[in-house]
């Protein structure tokens, strides 16, 4: 038995069919082909399935698909901006690259997704801010020290995320 | 070597952009053509007898494609270096966890619900938890061939242990524990198999020794080791556990059945149960000193939980035992260390790899010691320094030792004198030095090095192969700044393919810190072997001499004349034209100077070189709950030379990371062999708002055996942390720690009862 939902991932409307016991998790890895969101638990206790649904970052193990029906959800591969020159990287994806926080890459995702929740809800958060934004999504590699720094680079007037943001 | 050009540069991993944008192919994104989801039914028992498995209903399940239990696979007992594991469990099942039988079927759902329709009989049978009860007489036995329940014995003695102990000013002597801890990597362990039609299977795993792999695999299939191939994706971390483990072989076993690619992947539950966690250690140490704190004698006693079966906990204690001597300047040693089977899971490698358990017991003893002689702990550490260029008690050649600068440069940045002389209430600091290898004769036997392959095609790419594995650390970019270091090029013409044991090299593997020594001197020889083939051409070109050619920044020259130059492109595809198409190809090999210690007196050079470290941590204690906060943490490594400072960063802080998680909140809770925090919730790792501000300081005396000077950084970023937190913990409290994780429960009550 399969349900109908209709949906919007990154900007685009998705129409498919779902098993009633699937997660929003399960139809963007399965359905979809979006596995940049990862499973690291399967039960909301490890952020790395993070996403963002209608802007606020949730464990997208923990949704059942049909509650998705209607609503924005945008992944990790709705970051890029497409450019002349192929996707053009957001600047939260560059500054985690640079600032060597991303080791494994396995959390990198969806903690670039909180990243990006915190930034548009607080354009210049202090690090105390940006370690309690991230602190549902865990990292096992980096000690966190250069995510922070990461995120802390794209805030503030001066920030990349700022610009990240007027590009849309 | 002041003009290197790529290698001692702070460079971004070439691979993180594909992971900051979720373009990496991790092992559990991994999907083939008619792939199915296999499942693991695992024992719920902790010891029993198989009486009967009817898997009828589960095969009669549509969807269901292959059920497979012990009658399905060859029944060869095998091990990594013992033979006490069966692929899926023949008479007995010995921990809860136990892989019993296996089924794959088009999709998750309906492998699980054919789980749920497997009948086992058990005949339940008593069953022991605690290594010293395993060990007692009178305890149930585990496996029929080892009565007593002891898998392994080491023994040593060097000197006269007793006689320097009876004419020692002071000893210090106390018993400590080390718990059961999970690695916690954030995507679980699994593979994808898949058999093509001559019977040859591919396994594609995330694994650090797709080599020794392969060859563990080959026993327990029953076939040479050239009818498995293992590849090597990129994967979500390992930290130590991702070695060999039954769950690939029940991904090969049913991809056999089913004529079909079979992915298997834990779900996090299993993987805490059944993945290899950290060995517990129950110690005991005997350590005396002179009145002007020189150390006199040690001895140690260690017992360890080897769980259901072996994987590498034998070789742990070992190393528990005796890694630790050569740290500082010992003359007479002794230890016995025991491996019990117990029915718990299998303990195996978890970063530090025994010497975090030695580590965390002896710089425990010392700040005893120290305390004892009312003397500096960081000058206590001094007084005992080896130095450079000198031999230990095992026989162990240390080059370069930058032990004493680590300690000079981390004392130094915390503030250790002043912070120790004006000591606040409640407030501590404490330091912790160590030592470690970079690759480990004891462990590999066969020959210890690494070797590479550098590849220059017609339009001047260079792609690398090695055998070892990037489980995130970022070996590959390191490895390729080593190879455009060598041959002058920029870092962006050189890329890396992912390990594959038909075409890499057969390296060991990423262990014993042994990654960037041992596999960057093997792509720094094929480096050079590329490069001496393509100066010939050069040298036709440019008509000169062979041993006069450069190259700088991809273009190619005569010394002393770089203004007539060619690019490299020109000259690769000048080499593959005269070659009729072949390309360039650089073999190149490193052969440590390591021998396999002396199997008694365990006396010989295990490693190349040896890094050294001194951390310090400071804590603040809460006087009504107990509970310790890491304020700060200063971490000084001898890396020898940092190939990538930022990535040698990252691992320092990762390494604290985990230790300071240790310290203070990980523990497998285990009751009657069951798992009772099996998840993310209940086993509670470091979170951000857990961890301070690190400061790693990297001390580079250049080690003369390493690539560019480079030793190994991965174990020893971890090893000193939990001493430092619990030396810290005593500055703060004059409470000792000799538990891991520390108690708050315990320091409140204590608190409470001196406060009267």
């Amino acid at each position: 038995m399969r349900f109908p939902l209709s949906f919007w991932v990154n900007g685009q409307k998705a129409e498919l069919t779902v098993k009633p016991n699937h997660t929003l998790l399960d139809v963007l890895r399965e359905e979809l082909g979006l596995t940049g969101t990862k499973k690291g638990c399967g039960s909301g206790k490890c952020g790395s399935c993070t996403v963002l649904l209608d802007g606020r970052p949730v464990n997208s193990c923990l949704i059942l698909a049909p509650q998705a029906f209607g609503r924005e959800v945008e992944t990790i591969e709705g970051l890029a901006k497409e450019g002349p020159d192929g996707d053009r990287p957001h600047p939260l994806q560059e500054a985690f690259v640079e600032h060597g926080a991303v080791q494994c890459g396995f959390c990198t995702p969806g903690m670039i997704l909180s990243a990006k929740a915190l930034l548009k809800a607080d354009p210049n958060p202090g690090p105390e801010e940006i370690k309690t934004a991230i602190a549902g999504n865990l990292c096992r590699c980096t000690g966190y020290n250069k995510i922070v720094e990461a995120i802390q680079s794209c805030a503030g007037p001066a920030g990349r995320g700022g610009r990240g943001e007027e590009r849309g | 070597m002041s003009e290197l050009k790529v290698v001692g540069r702070s460079l971004p991993q070439l691979d993180g952009l594909d992971k900051a944008m979720g373009r990496t192919r991790f092992v559990s994104d991994l999907e083939l053509p008619r792939m199915l989801h296999g499942r693991i039914l695992r024992s719920p028992l902790a010891h029993a007898r198989i009486l009967n498995i009817d898997v009828s209903k589960a095969r009669a399940l549509p969807g269901v494609k292959a059920v497979v239990t012990h009658a399905d696979t060859p029944g060869i007992k095998f091990g990594p270096f013992s033979a006490d594991w069966e692929i899926l469990a023949g008479e007995k099942v010995r921990f809860i966890g136990d892989e019993v039988a296996a089924v794959a079927a088009v999709d998750e759902d309906t492998a699980e619900e054919a789980l749920d329709l497997i009948r086992v009989e058990y005949e339940e049978l008593p069953a022991v938890f605690d290594p010293r009860e395993a060990l007692a007489e009178g305890a149930p036995r585990i496996h029929e061939g080892s009565p007593g329940n002891q898998a392994a014995e080491f023994k040593l003695e060097t000197g006269e242990v007793d006689k320097a102990l009876a004419e020692s000013f002071f000893v210090y002597q106390d018993s400590y524990y080390t718990n059961q801890v999970y690695q916690a990597y954030l995507e679980p362990m699994g593979a994808l198999a898949e058999v093509d039609s001559s019977g040859r299977l591919t396994l594609h795993c995330g694994t650090q020794i797709p080599n020794m792999m392969r060859m563990t695999y080959a026993r327990a299939l029953g076939v040479e080791p050239e009818m498995i191939r293992v590849k090597v994706p990129d994967y979500g971390g390992a930290f130590g556990a991702k070695m060999e483990n039954n769950v690939h072989l029940a991904a090969a076993v049913l991809a056999q059945k089913a004529g079909r690619p079979v992915k298997v992947m834990n779900t996090r539950q299993e993987d805490f149960m059944a993945a290899n966690p950290r060995v517990a250690m129950y110690m005991e140490i005997k350590l005396g000193v002179t009145k002007d704190g020189f150390l006199t004698a040690k001895e140690v006693k260690v017992i360890g939980d080897a769980g259901a079966r072996l994987v590498y906990s034998q070789i742990i204690v070992a190393t528990a035992c005796y890694r630790v001597d050569s740290l500082y300047n010992f003359k007479n040693v002794r230890a016995l260390g025991r491996t019990a089977y117990t029915n718990t899971v299998p303990t195996s490698c978890f970063r530090g790899f025994g010497n975090s358990q030695a580590t965390f017991l002896l710089e425990s003893a010392l700040d005893m010691v120290a305390a004892e002689l009312r003397m500096d702990p960081a000058e206590l550490r001094l007084k005992n320094d080896l130095g450079a260029n000198s031999v230990s008690i095992h026989g162990w050649e240390i080059k370069s030792n930058g032990l004493r600068e680590c300690v000079r440069q981390a004392t130094n940045k915390a503030g250790w004198r002043e912070k120790r002389a004006q000591k606040e209430p409640l407030k501590g600091i404490g330091l912790a030095c160590c030592n470690h290898v970079s690759g480990n004769r004891a462990f590999a036997r066969e020959f210890d090095g690494g070797a590479g392959i550098v590849r220059v095609g017609r339009d001047g790419r260079i792609v690398v192969f090695h055998g070892e594995s990037d489980m995130g650390q970022g070996q590959k970019t390191t490895f390729a700044q080593i190879v455009a270091e060598r041959l002058g090029v920029p870092l962006s013409m050189v890329k890396v393919a992912p390990v594959d044991t038909d075409i890499s090299p057969f390296g060991f593997g990423s262990f014993a810190t042994r990654g960037t020594l041992m596999g960057g001197n093997g792509v720094l020889a094929a480096a050079g072997e590329a490069f001496r083939q393509l100066a010939e051409i050069a040298a036709d070109l440019l008509e000169a001499n062979p041993d006069d050619i450069r190259c700088q920044e991809g273009r190619f020259f005569v010394q002393g004349a770089p203004d007539v130059a060619l690019p490299f492109k020109e000259v690769a595809q000048e080499a593959t034209i005269k070659r009729s198409g072949a390309p360039v190809v650089g073999v190149g090999s490193y052969h440590p100077p390591t021998v396999m210690p002396d199997p008694k007196t365990k006396y010989g050079n295990v490693s190349p070189a040896y890094p050294f470290a001194c951390q310090i941590a400071e804590v603040e204690v809460d006087p009504e709950t107990g509970q310790v906060t890491v304020t700060r943490f200063v971490a000084a490594h001898d890396v020898g030379r940092a190939i990538n400072p930022l990535a040698t960063e990252g691992q320092i802080q990762g390494g604290v990371t985990q230790g300071l998680g240790w310290a203070l909140m990980e523990d497998m809770k285990v009751q009657g062999g069951r798992v009772l925090n099996p998840n993310f919730l209940d086993y509670v790792i470091p979170t951000s708002l857990d961890v301070p501000e690190i400061e790693p300081i990297l001390v580079e005396p250049v080690e003369p055996n390493g690539p560019y000077g480079a030793k190994g950084i991965g174990e020893p970023a971890l090893n000193p942390a939990m001493s430092a937190i619990t030396n810290a913990v005593f500055n703060a409290t004059g409470i000792r720690i000799r538990e891991l994780p520390i108690s708050a429960e315990r320091i409140a009550a204590e608190l409470k009862k001196r406060r009267g």
